[in-house]
């Protein structure tokens, strides 16, 4: 994805589409993320209740061996708002990039600033939701809800932290050289990838959290 | 014909750029890196054989004692893998690269850097996973590598741990490829290359494509479970944990099936090219081919399960997978129907790329024949696992892909070189390719039959199966003594062949407009396309005489004028590629070289620090 | 229904020939899948006739057209254009159609073969519980409470129904001459598999799927016998080991003619389960059945200690050596992570179907079963030996070997 930001000389050429190469590539991207993380999440579903040990994400578990009552893992509240943090990131997004398109450098930065500042934040929610877990005896090799919950919601993670990582770095090059309608579409691909990333974190919320 | 080509002309400087190590190492030229694929696919090619000599001497006679049981688990291991991940699918790429922008009409791909990170990354993963060898540690869990044999549990060395590795890197590779080639045929198609102009060639590849970005991120997966298990105690495939081992033969067919298409519809496309030519008519049913490979592209992810029938999925799963798989034989049918149409009526000429052309249709068929009988599952109780699935799968995979890509390599060689392969030795490659392949493979259909079961190091006097052995160890030395000749033909042709000027088959698409070799810019000017074959007349072309050129050995290599008297811009050499392949390669040797964090760190570092520069360095120079 | 039935039957009858000729084909193939000695093997095979019919035919077709086209439009001197012909959409349609009634042709026999095989077996089955090891069979028969391993006694006329498990990989089991295999997938949950043996013998089996590294050694023999040798054989098995497991001092054995402590003609000779009616008579075995595997070149034994090996002396050693850990013999060890060994006497072969029962191969495996399989998980016995778990001279070998070849 990260190529998007420096092909765009090859865009002066035609092209058959009329469409830039990376807006095409990134769809590929994301066709291509698609089944990525349908696959996780799909392993998840499979493992679902087929933990042999616990803590288990939404009933509690007494461990035979010591009879410590392990409450149940997931806390629905503290995520919903971290998704509503990372959802209204999906909504400065758009906002800066109707910033750059107008060429209004000082909006522009705001919102790529806001974006980056709420997707950190959802990463510091994750953060903090990790360490809880692991503190209350949850870790990646706990279980099969543990594997499959922290590679899921990690690899997730992961391209979150991409997102804002691409957002600082546009956020500098608005800063040092001020995007503008050329730009336009490195924006916009960047948007659609972030906007991606929050899409699939609804299907993770949804499948991971909210099923029971 | 209303192409613009380069004019050759004696005056014009030699590309500048096109000596020293350093200029291989720092291209975008999209031919170039084909070029790079196609000399590292065929060297592993010859790995992967001499692996499968081994193979063939261990199993030779009854009770083999040539190599260890270990070292044969080693060798059927990176056979399979090789020949896949390092042989086939890279020499598909080598065409991909060198092909589809000629064939398209551009200049390049649409992201010159990001193809030649493709190849570097797949250098890189193809080597890391072969360095085992040399601590005599290379995987052995077969290419498959089911769960749970493939867990620290019951595979504690390294062995495994190269594999895991290695495929992740390949996956990467062929991911980064894959964008790449969707986004160049979409968008990168000259004026008036509509979809249903574009050279079948093209079509495969760009179905080929859609299988690897949709297919290769499932295999991701599922080897990432296992390098978490495998390095981080997780629990995907931990029995003891409560998890399913057929949950790896899922994630794996889900990829593995679709693979089986990435390995033969490219070579379809080169067949599709290569017998028209050499029919002299244009390909039958072109529509129908296209319609053909798409919707073997769509059912290809419907049917994964047939390789599951004895695992007791029960009788209504199997049912669905055999009716499913029953079904794609259909187009793929089809396709054999239209290629001896696409014959049928012609003025056949037989010169070496037609031979396997033919060679392709005759025996993939065959394999397509014995896929059919393992569609039915109770039949297919009898075959799997048995020495027939290694008939089929080899009549497949030799019979179709290695034959479709050999007919591609002579077929583009003068185009890629600038020369011609001898005929006569492709001949005598050809025909002891031929004989070897069917008494390499035809003999295992029995060998199966008779109840040989597959991957087994060694097995006993008096079962029957002593003589099936013999002929396919002779097959497999003659396929061997035929590549030595193809190998030879191939390097020495290089230098030495014929001149070949611009179309030395009178072949009928676009690519055969511009010289022998492409100029780095491609088309000076790029073509507006208003057929299918533009190349030839409309009332169809004249026999193909006179005969191929076989003349000028000795005399060099016509030279054209230069981008920059063109004033093409064309795309700055850079390594920074190569830099951000090799810091992401030396974070998995970190990883598995007892995990030394600090490595891991630096190699991380490489890769985003070339990363960051590669990305904001523009593609081509300020102007 | 009925009109589909009789087709059946006639497209069943015109295979006959083809049977016949798979069966005199299989002469000099004793795995082969053809001529398969089950019903459910038969219904397997005619699926695979039909299969191999309908393909020969496309084969054929398909293949001479396109020689007959190589031959026909080869280039010619004097040679024009030929016909630019682009397509043809009744003749597309027709190659579109016509492959589509062969598979139809071949679903509904397969579909309906799918859940014939896969239905429950019929009740009063005989229960075999296959568990595979890394890389040996446990066959345990649940109605009668006997384990054995490597070796599967099938009465003639009776449906066996396996419930197949495994102990670690996974493996598949597979006696091509009775039936299509079954992998061995899960621990806890079994997969299934029935047949009805319909002619004594002796078959075959193998591990069918790669299981590491002796997957090529993990292979097994089946005895289909008549029913009252097979309540020969269950009332035999059901009985203590042949040697008294309680023995300080060494007792005779049925085979036995002296009583001395004298070693014992048993142990000098190759296993005389010829004595024993139960098993299955040594000297009717098949070739095929019995192994010509070499023994490593690497591994020493003095085959002289064999002539005075003592299996008294053998069960005392066994009972307290590392043995014990692993292998159960009835009243004497409970281990249960190798063979049960309460009548290994009584089997052909050792090593899962690797290397005959007789008393040289015993002793060498004992010795050092490594190097006689690779990858097997039992350490070597032999004194000095890298990783031995015994320290026995090949005296005290012998002895054990004895011992254990009186287990009959």
């Amino acid at each position: 994805m990260a190529t998007a930001v420096a092909e765009h000389h090859a865009e002066h050429h035609y092209t058959s589409t009329g469409l830039p190469h990376t807006k095409i590539a990134i769809w590929a991207f994301i066709g291509s993320e698609c089944f990525f993380f349908a696959s996780l999440i799909s392993t998840y579903l499979i493992y679902k209740g087929r933990s042999v040990v616990g803590p288990f994400p939404h009933t509690p578990w007494t461990d035979p061996s010591t009879g410590h009552v392990y409450h149940p893992i997931l806390n629905i509240p503290v995520t919903s708002t971290s998704t509503f943090v990372l959802l209204m990131s999906s909504l400065a997004m758009v906002l800066a990039h109707a910033a750059v398109e107008r060429s209004d450098h000082k909006w522009s930065r705001i919102w790529l600033l806001t974006t980056a500042a709420l997707g950190a934040t959802f990463l510091g929610f994750q953060a903090f939701e990790f360490t809880s877990f692991v503190h209350e005896g949850l870790k990646i090799t706990t279980n099969l809800f543990g594997s499959t919950f922290f590679i899921t919601t990690g690899f997730h993670g992961a391209h979150v932290t991409a997102g804002v990582l691409w957002l600082i770095t546009m956020y500098f090059i608005d800063k040092k050289r001020g995007l503008g309608p050329r730009d336009a579409v490195n924006v916009d691909v960047m948007a659609l990838y972030w906007h991606f990333v929050d899409v699939v974190w609804v299907a993770i919320f949804t499948f991971l959290y909210l099923l029971q | 014909m209303a192409t613009t080509v380069a004019a050759p002309s004696v005056t014009g400087k030699a590309h500048k750029y096109e000596s020293g190590i350093w200029s291989w190492l720092a291209t975008t030229d999209h031919k170039r890196i084909g070029q790079l694929y196609m000399y590292t696919a065929i060297a592993w090619f010859v790995i992967g054989g001499i692996e499968a000599l081994f193979i063939r001497s261990q199993l030779y006679g009854p009770n083999g004692r040539l190599v260890s049981a270990d070292t044969y688990n080693q060798l059927f291991t990176m056979h399979g893998t090789t020949m896949i991940f390092m042989a086939i699918m890279p020499l598909s790429a080598a065409f991909f690269n060198l092909l589809i922008p000629l064939q398209i009409g551009a200049r390049d791909v649409a992201f010159p850097r990001l193809n030649a990170f493709s190849y570097w990354v797949f250098l890189a993963g193809s080597v890391f996973m072969n360095v085992s060898w040399l601590i005599h540690a290379a995987p052995d869990g077969g290419w498959f590598a089911y769960a749970p044999l493939n867990t620290r549990q019951f595979n504690p060395g390294v062995n495994m741990d190269f594999w895991v590795i290695g495929l992740q890197i390949l996956g990467l590779s062929s991911l980064a490829a894959g964008f790449n080639f969707v986004t160049t045929i979409i968008n990168m198609r000259a004026p008036g290359m509509h979809f249903m102009r574009m050279p079948v060639f093209t079509w495969a590849a760009f179905v080929t494509q859609f299988l690897i970005i949709l297919a290769f991120p499932i295999i991701t997966v599922a080897v990432t479970f296992l390098l978490f298990d495998r390095f981080f105690g997780t629990n995907f495939y931990e029995i003891a944990a409560g998890a399913d081992p057929l949950l790896w033969q899922h994630l794996f067919w889900l990829f593995g099936h679709p693979e089986v298409y990435i390995l033969i519809l490219p070579a379809f496309g080169l067949v599709s090219e290569v017998l028209p030519t050499f029919s002299r008519k244009p390909l039958f049913g072109y529509p129908v081919m296209v319609y053909s490979l798409i919707l073997i592209a769509f059912l290809g992810f419907g049917v994964w399960a047939h390789h599951m029938f004895a695992v007791g999925m029960g009788p209504v799963a199997d049912s669905i997978f055999s009716v499913t798989t029953m079904l794609i034989a259909i187009p793929t049918g089809v396709k054999i129907f239209n290629w001896l149409g696409t014959m049928w009526g012609g003025n056949l000429s037989f010169k070496t790329p037609m031979l396997f052309g033919i060679g392709l249709v005759g025996l993939f068929t065959i394999g397509g024949i014995s896929g059919v009988m393992h569609s039915s599952p109770p039949s297919d109780l009898m075959q799997t696992d048995s020495y027939f699935i290694v008939a089929h799968f080899h009549y497949v995979l030799f019979g179709g892909s290695m034959m479709g890509l050999f007919a591609g390599v002579y077929y583009y060689f003068p185009k890629m070189t600038g020369r011609m392969m001898s005929e006569p030795l492709g001949k005598w490659h050809f025909w002891l390719t031929f004989i070897g392949m069917n008494l390499a493979f035809f003999p295992m259909h029995f060998a199966g039959l008779n109840g040989m079961p597959r991957r087994i190091w060694s097995y006993d006097a008096n079962q029957g199966w002593d003589f099936d052995n013999h002929l396919s160890t002779y097959g497999a030395f003659i396929i061997a003594f035929a590549t030595a000749i193809f190998l030879y033909n191939f390097l020495r042709s290089r230098g030495h062949g014929a001149l070949a000027g611009n179309n030395p088959w009178d072949a009928p698409t676009i690519e055969w407009s511009m010289p022998s070799p492409p100029p780095d810019y491609n088309y000076a000017k790029i073509p507006t396309v208003t057929s299918r074959y533009p190349m030839w007349p409309q009332q169809g072309p004249t026999p193909l005489s006179p005969p191929v050129p076989t003349a000028g050995g000795d005399q060099p290599l016509p030279t054209y004028q230069t981008a920059e008297q063109l004033g093409i811009h064309m795309p700055t050499p850079t390594i920074k590629p190569l830099l951000a392949t090799m810091g992401l390669t030396l974070a998995f040797v970190g990883l598995i070289w007892h995990r030394q964090i600090p490595i891991i760190l630096l190699g991380g570092a490489i890769f985003i620090v070339s990363l960051y520069a590669w990305v904001l360095t523009p593609l081509e120079p300020e102007h | 229904m009925t009109g589909f039935h009789r087709a059946r039957r006639t497209v069943y009858a015109a295979l006959t020939p083809v049977f016949v000729l798979g069966l005199a084909a299989c002469a000099g193939f004793p795995d082969t899948i053809f001529g398969a000695h089950s019903e459910i093997g038969r219904t397997e095979d005619r699926l695979t006739y039909l299969l191999l019919i309908l393909g020969g035919l496309v084969f054929v077709l398909v293949e001479g057209a396109l020689i007959w086209a190589l031959i026909k439009f080869r280039s010619k001197p004097n040679a024009t254009t030929p016909k630019q012909t682009h397509g043809n959409t009744t003749l597309e349609i027709t190659w579109t159609l016509i492959p589509a009634v062969i598979l139809a042709v071949i679903a509904v026999p397969s579909v309906r073969t799918i859940f014939e095989t896969q239905a429950a077996a019929a009740a009063g089955s005989l229960q075999v519980d296959v568990i595979g090891h890394q890389w040996w069979w446990e066959f345990r028969y649940p109605q009668y409470k006997i384990t054995t391993a490597n070796e599967l006694y099938l009465p003639v006329g009776r449906t066996a129904s396996f419930t197949l498990r495994t102990d670690d990989v996974i493996h598949s089991f597979w006696i091509p001459q009775l039936a299509g295999k079954r992998d061995v997938v899960h621990k806890e949950r079994p997969n299934y598999l029935w047949f009805t043996p319909d002619s004594a013998g002796a078959w075959n089996g193998f591990c069918a799927e790669y299981c590491g590294t002796s997957h090529s050694n993990m292979r097994f023999r089946v005895f289909t016998v008549s029913p009252e040798q097979f309540a020969a054989w269950v009332k035999h098995q059901q009985t203590g080991p042949a040697f008294p497991a309680t023995a300080a001092t060494p007792q005779p054995d049925t085979s036995k003619k002296g009583a001395t402590p004298a070693p014992s003609p048993a142990a000098t000779a190759t296993l005389a389960s010829d004595t024993n009616t139960a098993t299955y008579p040594r000297d009717q075995l098949p070739t095929w059945t019995v192994p010509a595997t070499p023994l490593p070149a690497d591994e020493h034994f003095d085959e002289s200690t064999i002539a005075k090996a003592d299996p008294a002396r053998g069960a005392q050693i066994f009972k307290t050596a590392a043995c014990i850990g692993c292998h159960t013999i009835q009243g004497v060890s409970p281990g249960i992570i190798g063979p049960n060994l309460t009548h290994v006497g009584s089997r052909t072969t050792i090593g899962a179907g690797l290397y005959p029962n007789d008393m040289k191969h015993l002793t060498m495996w004992i010795k050092d079963a490594r190097l006689m399989k690779p990858g097997s998980i039992m350490p070597p016995m032999g004194k000095g030996l890298p990783e031995a778990m015994g320290a026995f001279d090949d005296q005290q070998i012998a002895d054990l070997a004895a011992y254990l070849s009186s287990l009959k």
